[in-house]
């Protein structure tokens, strides 16, 4: 129990760990964050209660003017000394004013870059935890990490910026401004604190059913994009079975439900803020009728001595409009922390998923603990062995290997096949170190470790099995394996794709190498990816192991032979792991290894 | 400004009653909400007057009228709100079928489905901008300063002076905001947004490679970059905002100050009572919240303006196809009579591409024949299936359906006579009756049985307790690989076309499931004609007749350097 609660100490304390492991919440802001959002807020509520100097400025002249029309002083006109007072109210009131915008400005300033610090901040968070997790973990799908990446840290920053600077003006204004009141008048303070506190409780009862009513439209609106994008998608198969029309009719139908189930949460929303509005109208408008009739002698009550004199009554007036102003400011900036709030829930949802595949995660790093890799680490300058021994690994519960020992030696080339199921990709995953036995080790000549699985991944060929282009061009994505990008020339990169059987298909593209490749290589079919992504294996051409993983799924005979034969010159001089099924691959002078019966633990080869 | 103009144009012509109609019940609670404190301000100086005289005042006429007003304000106000969301939600639903109609009557090409459907959400939901925040206010502001002239000038032309040249530089600043408008800014933050986006899904998606090769941190280091970018193009945006906004209220106190110096001069002079004057400068207190509305949709224009930019493009961009279409050719309709489908010499290019990608090809397929197309990946063999089925048209040549020319036939007959077999046949997430009623609207429970009979899938459907209503796809049932194929398989079955187009159809399946699959097909096809692009041997001995389609060699095309 102690444990724990020192546990959660050391996590709030501890900025630097928040940002390396986010033990803190996600997209929360630290306690010195917290405290400049406070200071802006208070700068705001400084800038808003200028307003009672302007409006005694205001009511001084005014009272001043009444006084020189109604006889009680001499005749104004050919007075100076009378228009002293409304000049300098004039300059004041303008002078008071630039002060006002000057920390209104400041305070925004400083709410702005501390909710961009926390965005950021969740943002370095998520993406720390995505990498930090292993390549071989289960993850979210892609699309919803991206939004929530961009989309759901995005609502943060109104929550921060606005709400927080907001909430802290809400507490302070309408005090200040109560007491302000109650030192002329009881009776006018009286009003707006019945008037004030009336409006959270109202607000409370609309805003309950305005919670519900909101939540079931994200949910409408969730539905209505998924269905939209589920047609999208599909346009083509409704295309060619005469579906579009009706299709057509779907949306409009879903879009028509949408848009009725978002009057119907807007108008509880409107209610709400109506009620707000009514209450600050009602109570300016008591206000005034109390002061007037006060000040026509008819009311003798709510002052603390004697009546009501016109500047104070008028300057009583001016004021009350500014206590109902952060409530409704407030109000307008509920829904902001309504949105924030989900946000930050679903960032922790999110973070929990990728973080709780942590079995597979293990002892994965994606740097290298030391920076500078121990000298006695292979230097992979020529073709290295590799060795599995005694190595144990279960995945989901399910033992994939056990006990394996297995050794190829340098420049050898081996096939692993078995059907699938068997863990022809675990064990390749395993030579990356994506994946850490839970016994045993993995040997690239006779050393392990992080730091070396990190040094073998910077000299290796590997096709995935899936392999993904990123957003780029062509050549970009072929020189994300280059060593130096900068100094490698067309032609290198031509052979690169010849000899990945792809030459032909980069010539067809409309821009050559320069053409932008999108979502999974866009406008490439599954064969051209494995074949674009062969050529990029190709391009590190100082890697001493070959690594692939079923490298000529989904390619016709032609095109196969095309990969096969480049598979062969790249494989030589080269340790080399081929994990196929496919007899055209296996043809490849090399060792056959199966891997069904090697997971029981005794090997079964094949001869060469 | 032209693209907002016809924006507006376009919602004004789409319900012209409630365009007005907002604007109007606008100004019902702005009028109120002005009359509140300038009648407030008369009647307690009025009162302090008489007091102070000890001569009557009617009381409760202005005491009435303060009440009336505050309810008028709040009652306004929500009528406003009510009405104008309403009017808007209408036309943007009305704006995002007409977006989703001229996106699928250009027809589906490429996967750019995350673009679209941001156009279709949020695109959409920012343009509601257009009318609550610039149209309303803009004509609200307008109205209200039109009669606060005609007020002004009824008492007096210093007033009057005064009050226009404050008006005057209000409008000053709109202007500025509009013409100034930091279209670029706009644009940079648009573009880091999208790339942080793309970057994160590239991340989430590409771990494996980005490990072995450009490195995660690179990656991470690529996101945070773009966040950086759209960090400095936002705060660029926000300051700007901010300065505007502390000029409309510096305008606004200024106005004030001076409206009390005016006022406090006119009454001295004996042009206005002193009630009045009092009144006057309370009004000038309200006018801010109404004048400076404009200002906030005016400062969010460039990016409301780039949505539709956006949207309007693919509108704008839809009909392009369809117009080639019947536009098509002055021609005689018919061609020879025997062959199901014809193609007389006909050359096709995608857009941008250096050459053609089919070449004067002519074939034909005869009743109930079976056509292999064969020939190495890249030579063309999907285009043809795609110009069979009209998704693209030739550039040359001509292709007859069942004798007519293909460009003239109309999509429904089209549809209803060539069913399409694809090797990534797309499952939708809905219910396993709505998926395989794509194909006949009509269709008889019963009927889908027999179909799923057919494809050798109903067995597993009937271990569902749901049935044909089980639901398929994202958080519904799924079905793998094979069995998505035979779904697709007993989609197509419920169709009775004259061609039966097989692009690739047991691609990806291992032999036992493709050569089933392959098989059930066969049995199951009827009467009709088949065109299958294969490239296993599999399918070539399936078909009466193979059609092999050379390679183009390299050496032909210019080697791009």
């Amino acid at each position: 129990m102690a444990k724990t609660e020192q546990k959660k100490a050391s996590d709030q304390g501890g900025e630097a760990i928040a940002t390396v492991q986010g033990a803190a919440a996600v997209g929360q802001p630290f306690p010195d964050e917290t405290k400049c959002l406070r200071r802006a807020g208070t700068l705001l509520a400084i800038s808003n209660l200028l307003w009672i100097l302007q409006a005694a400025l205001i009511a001084a002249a005014l009272g001043a003017l009444l006084n020189a029309t109604s006889g009680l002083s001499e005749l104004p006109s050919e007075t100076t000394s009378f228009w002293w007072l409304p000049l300098s109210s004039g300059f004041g009131i303008i002078a008071v004013a630039l002060l006002r915008v000057l920390l209104q400005n400041r305070a925004s300033n400083i709410a702005r870059k501390t909710a961009r610090e926390v965005q950021t901040r969740a943002r370095a968070t998520l993406l720390g935890a995505a990498i930090a997790s292993s390549p071989a973990a289960s993850f979210p799908a892609s699309g919803a990490f991206a939004a929530h990446v961009a989309d759901q840290i995005d609502l943060l920053g109104p929550y921060y910026r606005n709400f927080a600077p907001q909430s802290v003006r809400l507490k302070i204004v309408p005090i200040v401004i109560v007491l302000t009141t109650a030192i002329f008048s009881w009776l006018a303070a009286l009003i707006l604190l019945i008037c004030g506190p009336l409006i959270p409780v109202f607000m409370a009862l609309v805003g309950t059913r305005a919670k519900a009513a909101s939540a079931a439209q994200q949910e409408e609106l969730t539905r209505l994009g998924g269905t939209l994008l589920d047609r999208i998608r599909g346009l083509e198969t409704l295309t060619l079975f005469g579906a579009l029309q009706r299709t057509k009719d779907e949306i409009a139908t879903a879009g028509e439900r949408f848009r009725v189930g978002t009057m119907r949460v807007l108008k509880i929303a409107f209610l709400s803020s109506t009620v707000l509005e009514l209450f600050s109208a009602l109570g300016i408008a008591f206000c005034a009728v109390y002061v007037g009739f006060s000040l026509l002698g008819d009311i003798r009550v709510g002052t603390w001595s004697g009546a009501l004199s016109f500047p104070v009554g008028l300057f009583v007036l001016l004021l009350a409009p500014e206590f109902f102003a952060p409530l409704r400011a407030f109000a307008a900036a509920y829904h902001d922390r309504s949105a924030g709030l989900a946000a930050l829930e679903k960032l922790e949802a999110l973070l929990n998923e990728i973080r709780s595949d942590e079995q597979v995660a293990g002892n994965w790093k994606a740097t290298p603990t030391d920076t500078e890799l121990s000298e006695s680490l292979p230097g992979f300058s020529k073709p290295p062995s590799i060795e599995f021994v005694g190595v144990s690994l279960s995945l989901a519960g399910r033992a994939v290997f056990k006990d394996l020992d297995q050794e190829i030696r340098p420049g050898e080339t081996v096939f692993l096949n078995g059907e699938s199921g068997c863990g022809k990709t675990t064990l390749l995953d395993c030579v990356l170190g994506f994946h850490v036995p839970d016994k045993g080790e993995v040997r690239i000549d006779g050393c392990c470790g992080q730091d070396m699985f990190f040094r073998l991944r910077q000299n290796v060929m590997w096709l995935g099995q899936s392999p993904r282009l990123f957003h780029g061009s062509l050549k970009a994505n072929l020189l994300m394996a280059a060593e130096k990008a900068s100094c490698v020339q067309d032609d290198e990169i031509w052979a690169a794709l010849r000899l990945a059987g792809a030459d032909g298909l980069a010539r067809r593209l409309p821009r050559g190498l320069e053409t932008p490749l999108g979502e999974d290589g866009f406008g490439l079919s599954v064969g051209e990816i494995r074949r674009v992504a062969l050529a990029r294996a190709a391009m590190r051409k100082n890697a001493t192991i070959l690594l692939a993983d079923e490298p000529t799924a989904g390619l016709d005979e032609d095109t196969a032979q095309d990969v096969i034969r480049g598979l062969q010159q790249l494989a030589t001089c080269r340790t080399t792991l081929i994990a196929t099924h496919d007899p055209a691959v296996l043809k490849m002078s090399g060792r056959q290894l199966d891997l069904y019966t090697l997971r029981e633990g005794s090997a079964r080869e094949i001869a060469e | 400004m032209s693209l907002v103009w016809q924006f507006v144009l376009s919602q004004y012509r789409h319900d012209r009653l409630h365009f007005w109609l907002g604007v109007l019940v606008a100004l019902l609670p702005a009028a109120a909400g002005i009359l509140l404190l300038g009648v407030s301000g008369w009647f307690i100086t009025a009162a302090a007057i008489a007091g102070l005289m000890g001569v009557f005042l009617n009381i409760f006429v202005p005491s009435a009228i303060i009440r009336a007003l505050a309810i008028a304000r709040t009652a306004g106000r929500y009528g406003e709100r009510v009405l104008t969301h309403d009017a808007t939600f209408r036309f943007l639903t009305g704006l995002r079928n007409q977006l989703f109609a001229a996106y699928a009557d250009r027809g589906a090409k490429g996967g750019r489905s995350g673009l679209l459907l941001n156009r279709l959400t949020v695109d959409i939901t920012m343009l509601d901008a257009v009318y609550l925040r610039l149209v309303v206010p803009l004509a609200l502001a307008f109205f209200v300063a039109i009669a606060l002239l005609a007020v002004w000038i009824s008492i007096s032309a210093t007033l009057f002076l005064m009050g226009l040249v404050f008006l005057i530089a209000w409008t000053g600043l709109f202007w500025f905001a509009y013409a100034r408008a930091d279209r670029k800014t706009a644009r940079r933050a648009d573009a880091a947004s999208d790339a942080m986006r793309l970057r994160a899904a590239d991340l989430a998606a590409g771990r494996k490679d980005l490990a072995v090769y450009g490195g995660l941190e690179e990656a991470v280091n690529g996101v945070l970059i773009a966040d950086q970018r759209l960090f400095h193009a936002e705060d660029v945006e926000d300051r700007r905002v901010d300065r505007l906004n502390g000029i409309s209220l510096f305008i606004g106190q200024t106005f004030l100050a001076v409206a009390l110096l005016v006022s406090v001069w006119g009454a001295i002079s004996g042009l206005m009572s002193v009630p009045l004057a009092a009144g006057l400068v309370l009004v000038v207190i309200a006018l801010p919240e109404i004048l400076g509305q404009p200002l906030l949709g005016l400062v969010r224009l460039p990016r409301t303006m780039l949505a539709i930019r956006r949207s309007l493009i693919t509108t704008v961009d839809g009909p392009q196809e369809t117009v080639r279409l019947a536009n098509g050719r002055e021609r005689e309709t018919s061609g020879p009579e025997n062959a199901v489908l014809r193609f007389v010499d006909v050359s096709f290019r995608y857009p941008g591409a250096k050459r053609n990608v089919v070449e004067k090809l002519s074939m034909q397929i005869d009743p109930a024949e079976i056509v292999a197309i064969a020939g190495r990946s890249g030579c063309g063999k999907s285009t043809i299936a795609a110009l069979a089925s009209r998704l693209r048209l030739p550039d040359e040549g001509r292709i007859f359906l069942d004798g007519k020319d293909l460009t003239l036939l109309d999509e429904h007959s089209l549809r209803r006579s060539v069913t399409v077999l694809s090797q990534r046949p797309y499952i939708f997430n809905d219910t396993i009756a709505a998926n395989l009623r794509i194909a006949d609207a009509q269709a008889s429970d019963a009927e889908l049985w027999s179909a799923l009979e057919k494809a050798a899938l109903a067995e597993r459907i009937l271990q569902n307790p749901n049935g044909l209503q089980t639901v398929l796809g994202e958080g519904g049932l799924g079905l793998s690989g094979g069995e998505c194929r035979r779904l697709a398989l007993a989609r197509a079955l419920l169709t009775k076309p004259d061609l039966f187009i097989l692009d690739e159809m047991t691609e990806g399946l291992d032999v036992r499931t493709a050569n089933d699959v392959l098989t059930r097909f066969l049995e199951f096809r009827g009467e009709s004609a088949v065109l299958m692009i294969a490239h296993k041997q599999l399918e070539l001995n399936a078909a009466d007749r193979v059609l092999q389609l050379p390679q183009q060699p390299a050496r032909q095309y210019a080697h791009p350097a």
